[in-house]
This record gives structure tokens, sequence and C-alpha cells, in this order.
């Protein structure tokens, strides 16, 4: 999952990018409106945090040029002052939630996961798909109920996947949201990533959980629970 | 560059001096010109009643003109000089001269034939100049023959030009006199009519000097709005002002407390789980304590100088924007505005006021939330209600007590409500908390519209 995460306070900043990245997402940070507007534009997040006092450009412009451009990633906008009116402004530029400076981590990591899941149209807060589960939270995967193991990319893989679960998802799509923005990237990557996925969660070669559709991607095949 | 301002008095007196110029010199000028046409008229009349005096006199015979008497009604035609003379002629040669015109010569002046008029202004020498009628008459005798004469009549212009000046002076003394006297008043009146603002002056230095609160309350009616006005803003002012110094003496107080049991942690503790979950809950009180003042102290307050706002707009944005954030609650919301009410309040203490209250109503309800806003006579009574597990009855009364201390509050509900109840206070409204029939809280609150 990939976030955007536009915040001016450097110290902040490096401490939210930390955490975020602690529970295996892909995250990119920007500190002003104008570089958070071109990195929104640029590339597909599947959720922004935006600070409302931003230098350059402000945290509501970003967001109703965000929207107006068609972007409709949900956004999480974060307020310093707390006030009604702000917090109602931001919300009817197009945010979706809003967060009040000092927030704890958890709380913040919380929003942001039930903002993708409400997205990606789920209610629960672990996803599950047939016998896996994942829980955003603790990055603990099970499957028939036994944890297993799996590297920061094979698990950023799932959680996309398992986000989507029933949707096609091309090679350029699942790069996009598992990779920063500066990072090399080879797609070829994505396929043993996959292979390596379907070995862990498929030891015995039965149910094919992530299906190859050739020319157009892959397709998680795991019925929602 | 900013031209400087004339002052009132200075204005109005300005504007009065001219106008009252304008109107005097008007008036001046037409009384001089209707005295002057009626003086020459008054002249010419008394002149042709000199002219039928000598015609009555006048002793006419065989051969026209025969006699004058001595003694004429006027003396004046007899005494030399007298600045009234007359003379008789045929056009030809003089037939009589009057007295006066001994030593004096009055040439023939015209004939403006039988029965005609003619008045002439004639110039002796430097210092006579005459009024002249010529008055042509014909005399007839038993025989059927006719006489024609011509009557002259002078009178010396000295006099009738001194009395025109004579009028003229008295008339430029009075109008002056009384444009004076006019001006005069019309400064006192400006002073004393204009006093009153002077006095706001004086009051609004005395203010500003500290030796005194308010402007004084006897003005007149026109002013009376504008200094109530002052003295609203005023008093709006001094409890802002009261209100920021009680919460930063508040906020530094109630820090206090936690900062103590925060070092002594770091002191004592050796413990480094049990640290980090202490240190993380002082934090977290900190936090709420500087929420809670920092919303106190920017907290507009009561006053009526302050634009009417629409309750039910923003009740409605606030419902959109909860709607969004609780989306996942799928919350059955019912809201009942009863028209459009209006209330005299700063729109970001509604906004507070209301996002609080309603954001505890979303967050604790199942699936319910009520609203209810109806218009009293001078009070908005808003109602809203949830159906969660409501508020424990013993925390009820301490809820919403006036200037709770915030880290005393119920859990939760705190912030929020302390911030509602001290936005209520501070509108000298009231809040009530009762139990709701849809199970959960209701909170009743009544604010005064103006």
């Amino acid at each position: 999952m990939r976030i955007l995460l536009v915040e001016d306070e450097t110290l902040l900043r490096e401490q939210v990018t930390e955490q975020l990245q602690k529970q295996n997402l892909t995250v990119d940070a920007a500190e002003d409106g104008q570089e958070g507007l071109f990195l929104g534009l640029e590339y597909p997040y599947d959720v922004a945090i935006i600070d409302l006092g931003l230098p350059k450009l402000s945290g509501i412009e970003v967001i109703q040029k965000l929207r107006e451009a068609g972007k409709e990633y949900p956004v999480l906008i974060l307020t310093a002052r707390g006030r009604w009116q702000d917090k109602v402004e931001g919300l009817e530029s197009g945010a979706d939630d809003y967060l009040v400076k000092p927030f704890h981590f958890e709380e913040l990591s919380a929003r942001i996961n039930a903002l993708a899941r409400r997205a990606s149209g789920w209610a629960n807060a672990t996803l599950a798909c047939g016998t896996v589960t994942i829980n955003p939270t603790t990055q603990e995967v099970l499957n028939n109920g036994i944890a297993i193991d799996l590297t920061a990319y094979e698990y950023r893989l799932l959680h996309f996947l398992m986000l989507h679960a029933g949707e096609v998802l091309s090679k350029t799509e699942l790069t996009d949201h598992i990779y920063e923005q500066d990072r090399d990237r080879d797609s070829n990557v994505i396929e043993v990533f996959i292979k390596r996925l379907r070995t862990k969660l498929d030891p015995d070669k039965t149910v094919n959980p992530i299906e190859t559709l050739r020319g157009r991607g892959y397709r998680l095949t795991l019925p929602r629970k | 560059m900013k031209v400087k301002q004339l002052s009132l008095s200075n204005r109005l007196l300005f504007a009065v001096s001219l106008v009252l110029t304008a109107f005097l010199g008007l008036s001046a000028f037409s009384l001089n010109n209707a005295f002057q046409a009626s003086a020459d008229s008054a002249q010419q009349k008394q002149l042709k009643n000199y002219v039928y005096t000598l015609l009555s006199a006048a002793e006419f015979g065989e051969n026209g003109f025969e006699a004058m008497p001595d003694k004429l009604a006027e003396p004046e035609f007899s005494i030399p000089n007298s600045g009234l003379y007359a003379q008789i002629t045929t056009g030809q040669e003089i037939v009589w001269q009057s007295g006066s015109t001994i030593g004096m010569f009055i040439a023939l002046p015209d004939h403006p034939g039988t029965s005609n008029e003619h008045f002439s202004k004639i110039k002796l020498n430097d210092d006579v100049k005459l009024l002249n009628l010529a008055y042509g008459i014909v005399w007839e005798n038993e025989q059927g023959k006719n006489f024609n004469y011509t009557i002259n009549v002078s009178e010396d212009l000295d006099t009738i030009e001194q009395q025109k000046a004579d009028f003229q002076r008295s008339l430029w003394y009075w109008l002056g006199g009384t444009g004076l006297m006019l001006l005069i008043a019309q400064w006192l009146i400006l002073r004393w009519g204009l006093r009153p603002l002077h006095d706001v002056a004086t009051d609004l230095h005395a203010i500003e000097s500290g030796d005194r609160n308010r402007l004084s309350q006897n003005y007149p009616k026109e002013l009376n709005q504008l200094t109530q006005n002052i003295n609203t803003l005023l008093s709006h002012e001094e409890s802002r002002r009261e209100r920021y110094k009680n919460s930063l003496a508040d906020l530094a107080h109630s820090l206090k407390t936690p900062l103590a049991v925060f070092r002594g942690e770091l002191e004592s503790s050796s413990n480094i789980t049990e640290l980090k979950r202490s240190s993380n809950e002082q934090l977290d009180r900190i936090s709420a304590l500087v929420d809670y003042q920092l919303q106190r102290a920017s907290t507009e307050g009561q006053s009526s100088l302050l634009a009417p706002i629409s309750l039910g707009e923003i009740i409605h944005k606030i419902l959109v924007s909860l709607d969004k954030v609780y989306q996942s609650k799928n919350i059955q919301g019912k809201c009942e505005i009863r028209h459009d009410i209006f209330i005299h309040a700063d729109e970001g203490d509604m906004y507070e006021l209301l996002g609080n209250l309603l954001e505890n109503a979303y967050k604790y309800c199942n699936k319910q939330v009520s609203i209810f806003v109806q218009s009293q006579s001078n009070h908005v009574v808003i109602q809203i209600e949830d159906d969660g597990n409501g508020i424990p009855s013993q925390a009820q009364d301490d809820i919403i007590k006036r200037g709770k201390r915030i880290d005393t509050q119920v859990e939760g509900h705190g912030l929020g409500l302390a911030i509602a109840s001290d936005i209520v206070d501070a509108y000298q409204g009231e809040i009530r908390l009762e139990k709701s029939h849809l199970g959960g809280a209701k909170f009743i609150i009544q604010l005064p519209k103006q």
C-alpha cells in the first residue's frame, strides 16, 4: 500500500515516514503543498496524509486540486489547531477523515488502514480471503491459522492483492503500489515475488491463490470473507 | 497624501457663513433696488404734484399766461437755492421763473408737446444736478386761440441721492450686524450641539488612560446607539481578556501536575516500559490541557455586535462532515430544524460547540443520532440525542459543572463536553444532560438569541 505524506515539519515528517515504513507501507513524503500536489497527481496512492497548514499551497488547496483532477484515493487531514471550522472546511474540500496533532502513531495507522479498507470495500480491521488472514496493524499473516513469514516486499504485495481481492491488477499497478517513487524498479521482480507468495500460501499447489492472466496481470482468487 | 479633514464644527461654520453671506448679499441687493425704484417713482410723483400746484395757481387770460401769485403753496419755490425750481416757457421764451431760480441759469429744457411729460436729468454744474419734469399744456382762450406752454419743475438730486446713500448705509449696517449676530449664534449653537461628541471623545480618552471603564449613559439619543455599542464592545473585550488571562493561568497551573508526575517518573522509574506508558499518559494529559485551554481562550463569547449566523447551515455542514468520517458506522441521523434559525454568535464558537457535541453523539451512539433545534421567544433550544450507553448517573452532575477542571472530567466525553459547556457559559446559556428516549445521552442547550 502506497502512502503520500505531505507535512512541512521535518522532524514529524521523518518520524511518521519511518513509522509507516516499519508497518511495511510504501511512503512518499513531501515538505510543501506544491511538491505534495505534484506527487499526488503523478503517482497512484492508496491513502494521502495531508497537513492543513502547508507552505506554498495550503492543504485545502492541495486536496481540492487533487479532487478536481479526479484523484479519488482517501485523504486524511492533519490539523494542529483542531478547530471544528477547519475540520469542516477540510472535509468539505474532499478529505475523508481528520486527525488533530499531537496524535498517537497507532491512531494514525488505524485511520490509514480504515480509510484504505473503506475505499476497497472491506468492513473489518483484519482482511480475510479464503484461508489467509492479514492484520495490517500487526502485519501478521496467517494461513489456516498458522503464521507465515514474509519479506517486506512480499508482505506489501500480498496486502495490496488482498485489499483488491478479485480485481485484476497489472504488473505496473503492483509495482506502483509497493515501491517508493525513487526506488529502482524492475517489473520482473514482481513475477519473482508472486511465485514466492504462491509457494508460501499454497505449498501443496492445490488452490492457486494468485492466478496469472496473460498480458493483463494477476488476480487473487481467494474469496473475500 | 492624506488631506487633513476639516473638523465638523469648522465644516458647518464654513458652510453656514457661505450661505449667510450669499443670503444677506442678495437681500441687500434686492432691498436696495426696491428702495431706489420706489424713491425714484416717489420723486417723479412729487414733481408731478408740483406741476399741478403751479397749474392751479397760475392765472391765464386773453393772451395766455398772465401771472403767478407771489406766495405759492410750496415756500421752496420762493427761497433762492432751495433746491426746488420751476419755470414756464412757451418754447421760445421764459414766461415765468420761480423765485428760487434767482442767480441760476436753467437752460430751456425740452418740449415734449401738449399733454406729454418728460423726465430728464440736468447737470447745471459740478455741484448741482437736477431731476427735471417737462410737462406740456395748452391754454385755449375764449376766442378759441391756443397757447402752448411747457412747465418745467426741477428738484435738486442731491437730496434724493443723500436719502439713498443714507438708506444704503443703514441697510448695510443692519444686514452686517444681523449676519454677525447669526454667525455668533451659529457658532454657539454648534458648540452646544456638538458638545456630546466632544464629551464622548473625553470619555474615551479617560477610558484609554484607565480613569474610567465605560462611557457614561446619558448621551442624546442620536449618540446613544453608538456609545452603547462602544460599551458593549468594551465589555466584550474585557470578558475576553479576562478569559484569556484565566485560561492562561489555568493552563500554567494545570500543566504543573502532569509535569511534576512526569519528572517524578523520570527520576524514580527504573522500568523502561512502565516509564514509557506513564510518560505517554502524562503527555496525553498535557496535550488535552493545551487543547482545552486554547479553545477556552479563543472563545469569542456573547456580543450583540456579532452578525446573525444560521445554525441550520452550521449543523448541516458538521453532519455532512461527520457522516463522512463515521461512514462505516452507518448512522441514522435525524435532524429537525424548525425554519432556519439565526443566532447572534461567533461562527467559530458555534462550530466548536455543535461539532464537539455532535461528534460525541456520533462516537457513542449505536446507530441513531437525533438533532432537534427550536426557536423560542428569545432563546434557541438545541437537543442532541444518541442511542448509546449514555453517561453514568453519578457522573452527570460533574460532567457539565461550571469551571470543572478538565483532568477530573469523565473519560472520553470529557474534553469535547468541557469545551462545549464553556462555550455555553460564555454565551450565558444553559446546558443540561438528560436520558434520551433513544437510550443514550440527551444534551439540551439553551442559548439566548441576542
